[in-house]
């Protein structure tokens, strides 16, 4: 039986033999290709090469292909493929050369060839388009923002692409936290592996799950805007799909050692891929770890590791299956936004409140801890040649934490906290009744001189205020403990894609995905910091309802079976406790054509998904009812608990809340024709529908089971008109681009310590208008190697709706803002105004009615809308590389809080609009005597209050030099430097937000602001990356 | 070739090894994770002055001034403003007397227990009164107390309120056991004029024994609290009886279930003599009550013999709310209060601590 099989074995590779042997003759005989030679081969020991070259993806012939051939630096011989993607070298010497190969649309690759008598046959050498790049660029560039309980969110959005503008713009533009086309994190797309990874909850970007493994995450395939993609519809910024199967990690061994001013001190990083082995088997591993603090940011640091592992097996020629397994375990300190006010006492715009001296030791208290392990199982069959099916399974869980400082009925112990600064004392307007300059000066002083620390948490002080605390035990209660934030996922996606080829003109792709998503919300007492015990009480309720124990209960049911509230010891859950579920399904299908020089696809996609809300404890305030569905009582007071919304339905927070569940159904179109000469004309369009998130839908998730009113999908139209040259060294791009995004909604959450609890706004019905252009060229200079490159991306971004907004309390059933409009959210009017002397007075016309001057537009924040770049590179061919870049940035602005834009806020205390007169007014900016003196809206009180911050216009210089060496053609070594904002540009404002609160004024007739809060960018800093490869 | 490899190779050593050296601060969190506890904080203990009736015999009525000398008064800590009653603000007594710091800040209690000893350095604070009127009919002597300037002359002083002043005029001695109440009887009771420089019970802990209820209380509301508080047309008093308030104080659910129940409707809105703004019934009033209703402190009034006792309350305090017994408030039984002796326009107004401070005589 075994010789039988044996034997016909045997004969079968004989035969397959013989079969490639005399094609691989009749290949070399019908070869099309040129090949010039430089070298003439010595007689005596001579070979060759042969191969072909394919798309990586498909194996589609690379006709035209360029392919040059070294030894050592020198250049031997250059031709091109053939129609079938086939090559020859076939007289060249014995030697170790080197086989450069590129592609228009392809990313070029070196195989390294050994010439030995005999024409070599590479078979293959695979291409990758140029859609998969290969960076350097890292989430963790990203200094994480700490919104500190403002409501705010902050989520880096990263450009990838290996196109002109995008190279550049990509990691030239995060600096400045640039944000493509002025979309938000969300609407981009994240794949891994095919599968689209973007948060179930909030549908942020997850860069963060494999922040630190750069080299096995280095490979990525992108597109552009609304473009289509392999693996899923995509939306209408851009998709980035991240390889991540250990073949598509880089073959070798790689070392490198990184060192930088700006984020962390020290990253070591180690990586492994052995590449497709002859038996079909891959595995690669990567494993780093980021240490250390910076230069710029105290209370910053990181404690990172990182580690990936994975392995792949191919089944002849049909099967491939891979598993992959990788998480970036992370303890991070985060830095806080302050005012311009703390900045300018402690003389440094990087100054971070997060932290203090504990027993002389630095201490942060806003630490992000992670692990989340992320599992990939993928199977891919190409059953055809022009058939690729692959069905993909991934499976995320582990610990998302962040931990905070929390405190019970004792003073508020961050540093910039308001009343501990001299503005609280003192402002020179005397209506804001802040009258004691002496008290400013005395205030002014401790911060100048850091007397007891001012400028710092005072950790002593938070541990002696505990320690002396002790009850009736001799036990210490905790005032101030260490709380974690946790967000704990599981999260398991199922995809299936067909690509089907099924003539020269017509590709089919298509494919479905399900999403099951469960993640607790809840918060542990990470640190007790010195005391012995916490209380799980609701202290915001607690000065509401002081006079019913049961009122204040996060978890009233163990407070009814044990008759006191839970002490907690460190690492027990407190506060709130729920899941959030979310399933999604979607399906999809993409045709595309082509024919000639034309190109075009046609994609459609539905998709359905469904959310809700699962409280663990039943709260105090919002009892509900019990099993029997009966009223519940205090045991105390006899007082009933249940509440009920102002519809009479209960108020629930324990168990299932309702379903919110929504259809959506998208389609985008496209076409491209190319011209001879490199030329590229393409259009595309779309038409996209999406659900909310889950983060966006419940008034006030951690307390209740409340969502939205009005909630609904979000739908997207945009299109985008491109050329691009590419010849020569030439490259080009232009791109217009306009989109209109509509019925967003928006949730921010925030801690309002004039309420003395977390406030919630909900806001629906924001719009908003994208419209720009993209610009990318890169030029070759007269002097060999050197280019000039550029990118500008100028757009404008703004608000097209008046959206309406809903604010609670945490403590409360009470609605506060019930769906009232944002009059002032997406301009406000400015009137004709004389100044003389410095008094300004507004002009009236002949009716008494102030005379509209203009409409001031409010636009997307926290981007610039204008950004360009030019650099100057070189690249020698002994691989020294220098570049030198200066960019401008302009037309940033800050972060609107809806609050101010409501006529609560701007007419003040004194607001007496009638609906009618709001409507006049909203409708074209009428303001009258009559509006101002009854009413209370004055031309003053809108430009104050309703006003959006314009950053200041930004001009940066960065420089970068590297160099590698070959040792033995084996071994390589190398470094890079690259240093940033070289003009050490300190006052540089990278985003911020407004506080969400009022100042009263004496006059009681208008209301002040707070003063926002803001980030800055790094002065000077460099990184020094170090490298050994073999 | 091999000198660059070399060079290299010494940067790749040398330079990330002297950062983790220079700057091992940093990496405390990275390598250990851990911090060191501090230690407990030592108690100051300074030379003492003067007494606490010797300062406020400094004050003249009317004439506040910035202590200009270097006075240090010592007295351990009498109030608490863990249940809210007491607000920003601490009482410290000694043998002679005690005295209001107005520190300015919120959960005093602590830092400052009970029975703490805290040692006082009065130069650069300021010396004033609160509820002095100098009315011979009507007014009479308030509390003095030690605070700031108060530049806009609405009040005599201000809160001390930064950290910095509090820290270099106001010390932490050794903490001790609380204060016992000293029981006092009518005659003890300070008169008109009466101070912490005459009456040596003022401003301190006492017990005031048989209580009977006066059937009286006093409060004021705001019709909108956002706009002029001295407006006549803002203001509500309800005074001379009791208007259906039978707790200590008003919560703002309390005010509001009063406005719901119609139990003020009657009341006019402005001050006394000022009928021009309706009642609090009228639906504009009573519209703008509920929306902007806050907490209310209230006074309610016993007597002890013959000497009427404002027992006043604050609105946000803990036991607002609470219900004073109903055989109190139908004279059948009389009760025991402990809290602190305030004087108020020549009034005397008693301030509980907590509502332990409250016993009902069987």
């Amino acid at each position: 039986m075994n010789r039988k099989l044996l034997s016909i074995i045997l004969i079968a590779i004989f035969a397959l033999s013989y079969i490639a042997g005399a094609q691989s003759q009749d290949r070399q005989k019908t070869y099309g290709g040129r090949i010039e030679y430089y070298v003439n081969p010595v007689t005596g020991d001579r070979g060759g090469v042969e191969g072909s070259v394919v798309n990586r993806t498909g194996r589609v012939p690379i006709p035209d292909a360029v392919l040059e051939l070294f030894l050592g630096d020198k250049l031997v011989a250059k031709g091109n493929s053939d129609e079938n993607g086939y090559f020859l070298f076939s007289e060249i010497d014995n030697g170790d050369y080197r086989l450069v190969v590129s592609a228009p649309g392809f990313s070029s690759s070196e195989v390294n060839v050994k010439v030995e008598g005999f024409i070599k046959d590479l078979i293959f050498v695979s291409l990758l388009s140029s859609d998969i790049v290969n960076t350097n660029f890292d989430e963790s560039n990203f200094m994480e923002f700490d919104m500190d309980d403002s409501g705010y969110s902050d989520t880096p959005s990263l450009l990838y692409g290996n196109d002109v503008y995008s190279n550049i713009a990509g990691y030239g533009f995060s600096a400045i936290r640039f944000k493509n086309r002025g979309y938000s994190s969300e609407s981009q797309d994240v794949y891994l592996s095919g599968v689209r990874m973007n948060d179930a909850i909030t549908g942020y970007t997850p860069w963060s799950l494999w922040s630190g493994l750069n080299e096995a995450m280095r490979s990525k395939e992108t597109s552009m805007g609304t473009e289509t993609y392999d693996y899923g519809f995509g939306g209408y910024n851009g998709v980035t799909n991240i390889l991540a199967t250990p073949s598509s990690v880089r073959k070798g061994w790689r070392f490198s050692l990184l060192t930088n001013s700006a984020l962390y001190r020290l990253r070591f990083m180690a990586s492994y891929a052995s590449g497709e082995l002859d038996n079909g088997w891959s595995y690669a591993f990567n494993v780093s770890a980021r240490l250390g603090g910076n230069d710029w940011v105290k209370g910053v640091y990181y404690r990172s590791f990182a580690y990936y592992a994975g392995v792949e097996k191919k089944f002849g020629d049909i099967h491939r299956l891979s598993l992959v397994a990788f998480a970036s375990p992370t303890n991070r300190g985060a830095q806080n936004a302050s005012t311009q006010e703390v900045y300018d006492l402690v003389g440094d715009n990087m100054y971070n409140s997060n932290w203090g001296y504990q027993d002389g030791k630095l201490r942060n208290a806003r630490v992000r801890k992670t692990h989340e392990p992320v599992f990939i199982l993928k199977y891919t069959a190409t059953p055809l040649d022009n058939l690729e099916a692959t069905a993909t399974v991934t499976y995320r869980t582990g610990k998302n934490g962040y931990t905070a400082l929390d405190w019970y009925d004792t003073y508020d112990p961050r540093p910039d906290y308001y009343r501990n600064l001299p503005s609280y004392f003192w402002m020179e307007d005397k209506d804001y009744g802040r009258t004691s300059y002496d008290k400013y000066a005395w205030a002014q002083e401790a911060w100048l001189t850091n007397y007891n620390n001012t400028q710092h948490i005072n950790w002593d002080r938070l541990y002696n205020v505990n320690i002396h605390n002790t009850d009736e035990e001799g036990l210490g209660r905790s005032k101030y403990i260490i709380e974690e934030r946790r967000t704990d996922q599981n999260d398991i996606n199922i995809n299936g894609n067909v690509k089907w080829r099924a003539n020269d003109w017509f590709t089919l792709t298509g494919g479905l995905n399900w999403r099951w998503n469960k993640t607790e919300y809840y918060k542990i007492a990470d640190d007790l910091l010195g005391g012995d015990y916490y209380i799980n009480i609701d202290q915001f309720a607690e000065r509401d309802f002081a006079s019913d124990p049961a009122m204040i209960q996060n978890d009233l049911d163990y407070y009814l079976s044990n008759g006191s509230a839970q002490r907690l010891s460190a690492g027990d859950k407190y506060g709130y406790d729920y899941f959030a579920n979310v399933r999604d399904a979607e399906i999809w299908a993409n045709a595309s054509f082509e024919k000639g020089h034309f190109r075009g696809y046609a994609a459609i996609e539905g998709g359905y998904s469904k959310f809700w809300r699962d409280g663990v404890y039943r709260k105090g305030l919002f009892a509900g009812l019990d099993e029997n569905g009966q009223e519940i009582k205090s045991p105390v007071t006899g007082n009933i608990l249940t509440s009920y919304d102002k519809d009479g339905n209960v108020i629930t927070s324990k168990g299932r809340s309702d379903v919110a569940d929504f259809f959506t159904y998208s389609a985008k179109i496209g076409a491209s024709w190319f011209f001879t000469g490199g030329h590229r004309i393409y259009a595309n369009a779309a038409y996209m529908n999406d659900a909310p998130t889950f983060n966006q839908s419940f008034i006030s998730p951690r307390t209740r089971n409340t969502l939205v009113p009005n909630l609904t999908t979000t739908k997207t139209v945009s299109a985008d008109i491109n050329y691009t040259y590419s010849n020569n060294g030439y490259d080009f791009r232009l791109t217009g681009f306009w989109t209109k995004i509509m019925d967003q909604t928006d949730m921010m959450s925030f801690y309002d310590d004039s309420q003395n609890s977390f406030t919630n706004f909900a806001m629906t019905g924001i719009d908003q208008r994208h419209m720009g252009i993209e610009l990318g060229f890169e030029i070759p200079l007269y002097l060999q190697n050197v280019f000039l490159q550029g990118v500008l991306s100028w757009g404008e971004y703004i608000y097209t709706s008046t959206p309406y907004m809903t604010q609670t309390i945490d403590n409360s059933a009470e609605v506060i803002i019930d769906n009232q409009p944002v009059t002032y959210w997406k301009s406000h009017p400015i009137y004709k105004k004389t100044t003389v002397d410095g008094v300004v007075t507004y002009d009236r016309d002949a009716s008494g009615n102030y005379i509209l001057d203009k409409e001031q537009k409010h636009y997307v924040p926290s981007t610039p809308q204008l950004a360009a770049d030019l650099g100057i590179r070189y690249r020698s061919n002994s691989y020294w590389f220098v570049e030198l870049n200066g960019q401008f940035f302009a037309n940033s602005y800050l972060d609107m809080n809806p609050l101010y834009r409501t006529m609560t806020a701007v007419a003040g205390p004194d607001n007496a609009m009638t609906d009618a007169a709001l409507e006049e007014h909203s409708r074209n900016w009428f303001l009258n005597s009559t509006i101002q003196d009854d009413m209370g809206l004055s031309p003053q009180e809108i430009e104050y209050m309703a006003a959006q911050e314009k950053f200041d216009p930004v001009f940066l210089l960065n420089a970068s030099v590297g160099k590698s060496w070959y040792i033995d053609r084996k071994y390589n070594f190398g470094f890079s430097l690259e240093v940033k904002n070289i003009l050490n540009n300190r006052g540089v404002k990278t985003g911020g937000y407004e506080q969400t609160r009022l100042i009263d004024s004496e006059s009681k007739t208008r209301y002040y602001r707070f003063d926002p809060k803001y980030f800055y960018m790094s002065g000077v800093n460099y990184m020094l990356n170090l490298y050994f490869r073999f | 070739m091999k000198r660059i490899y070399n060079i290299l190779l010494a940067a790749a050593i040398i330079l990330p090894s002297s950062v983790l050296l220079n700057s091992c601060d940093e990496f405390t969190p990275v390598f250990t994770g851990k911090y060191p506890e501090p230690e407990s904080w030592e108690p100051v203990t300074m030379e003492v002055t003067h007494t606490i009736q010797e300062l406020a015999a400094m004050y003249t009525p009317g004439q506040e001034f910035e202590i200009e000398d270097d006075i240090v008064i010592a007295g351990k800590v009498s109030t608490s403003d863990q249940a809210g009653n007491f607000y920003r603000s601490l009482y410290i007594q000694d043998e002679t007397g005690g005295i209001e710091l107005k520190m300015g800040k919120t959960g005093l209690y602590n830092e400052y227990k009970p029975g703490q000893t805290v040692y006082v350095s009065c130069k650069g604070l300021w010396l004033g009164m609160y509820g002095y009127d100098e009315d011979d009919r009507y007014g009479g002597s308030g509390m003095v107390q030690l605070g700031y300037e108060d530049p806009t002359g609405e009040y005599e002083t201000s809160y001390i309120e930064v950290q910095y002043l509090i820290d270099s005029h106001i010390y932490r001695g050794e903490e001790g056991d609380p204060i016992e109440p000293v029981v006092i009887t009518e005659s003890d009771l300070p008169g008109q004029w009466d101070t912490q420089a005459t009456n040596k019970y003022v401003g301190t802990l006492v017990t005031l024994q048989n209580l009977t209820y006066g059937n009286e209380i006093f409060t004021l509301l705001y019709v909108n609290p956002n706009l002029e508080h001295k407006a006549s047309s803002n203001r509500v008093f309800l005074s001379d009886e009791t208007h259906n308030v039978t707790t200590w104080a008003m919560s703002e659910q309390k005010v509001k279930e009063h406005l719901e129940n119609g139990d003020w409707d009657d009341v006019n809105v402005g001050n006394a003599n000022d009928y021009t703004h309706g009642t609090v019934g009228d639906p504009e009033n009573k519209a703008n009550l509920l929306r902007y209703a806050t907490p209310a402190n209230v006074s309610q009034y016993f007597y002890m013999g013959d000497r009427d006792i404002q027992i006043r309350t604050s609105g946000y305090c803990r036991f607002a709310d609470l219900e004073i017994d109903p055989a109190v408030l139908s004279g059948e039984k009389t009760i025991n209060a402990t809290g602190i002796l305030t004087m108020y326009q020549g009034s005397v107004q008693f301030i509980l601590l907590d509502q332990n401070g409250i016993v009902v005589n069987e």
